[in-house]
This record gives structure tokens, C-alpha cells and sequence, in this order.
């Protein structure tokens, strides 16, 4: 036995077989699929978690991602493998999904006085649900028609603080069209943008733990709730959890908009999946007692 | 019109009382209101008393969301009992009330280990499969040498093909003895052939 081999960043690598049964089983545990041309990230990934367990083989890595009883190790790669980066418009087609699909068939046969409730959750700094009032007031031909009220959630209240102020870098807004940019943002020097009050004003920021049910009790008859790439970092029972939670905040008929990885079918059977343009989200039946 | 903020807070209005004494949460456990019956199920994740009460409701629900919070409770309260109790439902007919056994017993190794040997020897094949299913995907050291146990000693092919699936993903080298004998005894079927090499194949990659 070579005592001195350690796998390195230099001198790993996987082979055709390996990566074909890590990617299957990571997709097992996830619903996170990754093709042959993402083999260098996912590679450099492994061998930094290899460093850190202290793991001579990939064969002594994968077993123990697989038998680990606490399931701490899959976690930790499972943070590894993904990165949470947030900006304006992100997965926009989610949004157009809302717009085309969605809310005309949440409003279908609806009594006005009802307002269409839609949670961005987790928030992060705020970029999500800010995107998600801009393109209802932008894109929605009857936003006028309807009170519409966004909830914005975060368990992590620095990063609250900052979606509430609403002051974003040129990386976040770079995706935003220049008019849009110009309507709904003011430029305060630094490269830095401040989102105008009146959007500010009308979204409600609060605090929310989303595996703590006294909290998320509160929170009910939501008609879309946008909960994306947060999932990933749960155990397989937090995640059925969580779908309930979400189960139990929608109204009948409300929508669940997931991440692109992530697939509500491989947590629970209590959604119905529903194809809207380019995205698949989840709908509670409306039969739903 | 359009953007608002709501007057009352998050859902102010609609606040319901969560929580409350063991025998209250147990009494909605037959509520005819489905909501209740998930809410009770849920908040009785926390007391393990409760444990064989929502085996005993599983029995009677019919409610697809309530089942499934009962399926997760039982998983935060699991144990050798629990796990047996959910195993009795790999018989049943209903295909949702078994696939949610099947993938509640998925999260519990311990609770599970000592029913292993039962199903995997029992009279009913598909049960067996089932048994196998569950191995496939739990997170328990002895997975491999039990699946290669499957090919030695059973003789239905369809439980032998689920084992080779199975061993395909967590097998390691001393899986393949047992399958290349596997393969001997099938030689005749295609399908078994296909999945054998293939499990090799994955296993010799490690």
C-alpha cells in the first residue's frame, strides 16, 4: 500500500464507470443530474471533500457518502456541488411560467376580493421576489385588476436586512433589460443600484425557519409558492417535510415552483406536476381537502 | 390593485393553534377534517408514545395527504416496531399505501435490520422484491453482502433481477462471484445476462 498516495486536485480523476455510478446515485439522492460535460466540476468537487474526509480512494469516499448513518457527508457534497448564486431574472422562464400559465389559471372563476398570495422562499437578498413583482407589473395584462400580495422569506435575517434595503451590485442587475433597469432602480454610485421604494415598499420581508412549524404555520392560503435550489440542502425526510409544509400553505389548486434540478416527485406524490412552457412546476390538486 | 402588502401579516388571520396535549392530538386523529387529521399526525411526530397510534391510523386512512404526513411522522418516530408495522403494508393491494411503506422503510436502516431477513425469505415473491427494494436503497453496511445472499439462495428470477439492480449501485468485489453464478444459472435469459454483466462492470470500476 502507497501510505503516501492521497488523492490530490492534480491527480484525481474518475473513471467512465465511476462518474456513470456517482452521477446515477447522486441523481437518486438529489433528483440533481449531471451529463458527461460537467465531469471537471464535479471531479474538483469530489476530490475537495475526498481532502477533507481524509479519504485515500474514491471507492472509500463513495462508501462512505453512501453508508453514512447521519447522511453529514452527502450533505456536505451536496453544498459542495451546488452554488447559490442569485441575480435578477434568474430562470426568468419560472417567471413567464407565472405570467402565461399560472396566474390565468389561478384567477380563472375567481372572486376579486380574494388578493393572489405568492411566497419567495428562501428570499436571499431579495432578488427573487423583487423579479417576481417586476414581471407581474411588467408583463401581467391584468396585474391592475387584482390585489397581489408578495411574501418574501429568509431564515437568515443579515441577508433579510439587505433584500429589504434593496441595494444591488451591476452583477445582479446585468441580466435586467436597460429600461427596466432605468424604471425600477437608481443609480447611487459605486456600481451599485438602489430599487425604487414603491417596489420595495410592496413586498413583506419576514423571518422564517421553514423546519420550524410553529413559524411556518402562519403562512396559508398561498397560491405560488417559489421555493428553488433550497431543497438540495435538506436530508430525504426534512425535504418530504418541507413538501408537506408547502402542501399545507397552498390553497387548493396553488403552484409550488421548484429549482431545475429538483424534482418534487422524488420527495412526495401530494403534487400533481403541470408543464407551463419550458418549466414543470407543482400543483396541489384542487380537489385537495 | 396590483401590488399590495398584507394587512394582518403572513397569514395572521388564518392562524391556527399548533401543537396541544398527546390525547387531544390523538383524538383528531379520526377528525373528519383531513387538515386536522395532518395537523395531529404532524405535532405527534414529536411524542414517540404516539407511535403505534399512527401505525393504527395508516391502517384506516384513506386520505392521500394525510397518509403522507403519517409516512413521515413514522419515520421521525421509527423503531423495530414501527418498521414492522410498516412492513405489513408491503402486502397490501393499494400500490400508494405500499410504494410510501416501501420508501418510509427506506429511512430507517436500524429500525428495519431486524425484519430483513422475514421479508427476504418470505412466501411471497413479490414481498421479497419489495424486501430487496428497500436494501437497494438503504443507508446500512450490510446491504451488499444480504443482496449477494439473494442471488445464492433465491430461485425467482424477477427477485434475483431487482438484487443484481440493486448490487449494481452499492455492490463491491465480493458481490461478483455470486453474480457471475447467477449468470451461469440464467444463462438462457437475455435480460438477466444484461444486468449481471452490467453490475460487473460498475462494480469492477470501483
Amino acid at each position: 500500500m502507497n501510505a503516501l498516495f492521497r488523492p490530490s486536485k492534480e491527480n484525481f480523476s474518475m473513471t467512465v464507470e465511476e462518474y456513470a455510478k456517482f452521477i446515477e446515485f447522486f441523481y437518486r439522492k438529489t433528483g440533481i443530474q449531471f451529463q458527461e460535460n460537467k465531469r471537471y466540476y464535479v471531479e474538483r468537487r469530489i476530490v475537495e471533500r475526498m481532502e477533507k474526509t481524509k479519504s485515500e480512494s474514491f471507492r472509500d469516499y463513495f462508501n462512505l457518502v453512501r453508508f453514512q448513518m447521519d447522511g453529514q457527508e452527502l450533505q456536505l457534497l451536496i453544498n459542495a456541488m451546488t452554488v447559490n448564486e442569485t441575480y435578477f431574472f434568474r430562470e426568468d422562464y419560472q417567471f413567464q411560467a407565472l405570467i402565461k400559465g399560472m396566474l390565468p389559471s389561478l384567477v380563472r372563476g375567481r372572486d376579486k376580493r380574494h388578493a393572489l398570495k405568492i411566497w419567495s422562499m428562501p428570499c436571499s437578498s431579495g432578488e427573487e421576489p423583487y423579479s417576481i413583482a417586476i414581471h407581474i407589473l411588467e408583463f401581467w395584462d391584468q396585474a391592475d385588476l387584482w390585489d397581489i400580495e408578495i411574501l418574501a422569506s429568509d431564515i437568515d435575517s443579515k441577508i433579510l436586512a439587505e433584500a429589504r434595503q434593496g441595494r444591488y451590485g451591476a452583477r445582479s442587475v446585468q441580466r435586467l433589460p436597460a429600461h427596466l433597469l432605468s424604471r425600477y432602480f437608481a443609480p447611487i454610485g459605486d456600481g451599485l443600484y438602489q430599487i425604487r421604494d414603491e417596489l420595495r415598499d410592496s413586498i413583506d420581508f419576514t423571518l422564517v425557519n421553514i423546519v420550524d412549524k410553529l413559524q411556518t404555520g402562519r403562512y396559508r392560503d398561498m397560491d405560488v409558492i417559489f421555493c428553488r435550489n433550497l431543497l438540495i440542502y435538506f436530508d430525504d425526510v426534512a425535504r418530504r417535510e418541507a413538501a408537506e409544509m408547502m402542501y399545507e400553505a397552498l390553497r387548493p389548486g396553488g403552484f409550488v415552483c421548484l429549482g431545475h434540478s429538483e424534482s418534487m416527485s422524488r420527495m412526495t406524490s401530494l403534487f400533481v406536476p403541470r408543464k407551463f412552457g419550458d418549466t414543470i412546476v407543482y400543483q396541489k390538486p384542487s380537489s385537495a381537502e | 390593485m396590483a401590488l399590495v402588502k398584507s394587512k394582518s401579516g403572513p397569514a395572521a388571520a388564518s392562524m391556527e393553534p399548533v401543537g396541544g396535549d398527546v390525547a387531544s392530538l390523538l383524538l383528531s386523529l379520526s377528525s373528519d377534517d383531513a387538515r386536522a387529521r395532518r395537523n395531529a399526525a404532524r405535532e405527534l411526530a414529536d411524542h414517540p408514545q404516539a407511535a403505534m397510534a399512527l401505525c393504527d391510523r395508516l391502517e384506516h386512512e384513506r386520505g392521500p395527504s394525510v397518509r403522507a404526513v403519517l409516512f413521515t411522522s413514522l419515520i421521525r418516530l421509527q423503531s423495530p416496531d414501527v418498521a414492522g408495522r410498516l412492513a405489513m403494508h408491503l402486502r397490501s393491494d393499494d400500490a400508494q399505501l405500499r410504494n410510501g411503506a416501501i420508501e418510509a422503510l427506506q429511512e430507517m436502516p436500524d429500525a428495519i435490520a431486524p425484519h430483513l431477513s422475514d421479508l427476504l425469505n418470505d412466501d411471497d415473491s413479490d414481498v421479497r422484491i419489495f424486501a430487496v427494494n428497500i436494501l437497494g436503497a438503504l443507508r446500512f453496511e450490510e446491504a451488499p453482502r444480504l443482496l449477494t445472499e439473494v442471488l445464492r439462495k433465491e430461485s425467482h428470477i424477477n427477485v434475483c433481477a431487482a438484487a443484481v439492480d440493486a448490487l449494481a449501485e452499492v455492490g463491491g468485489m465480493e458481490a461478483i462471484e455470486a453474480l457471475e453464478e447467477l449468470r451461469a444459472r440464467f444463462a438462457d435469459d437475455a435480460f438477466i445476462v444484461f444486468a449481471v454483466d452490467t453490475a460487473i462492470r460498475r462494480i469492477r470500476a470501483d
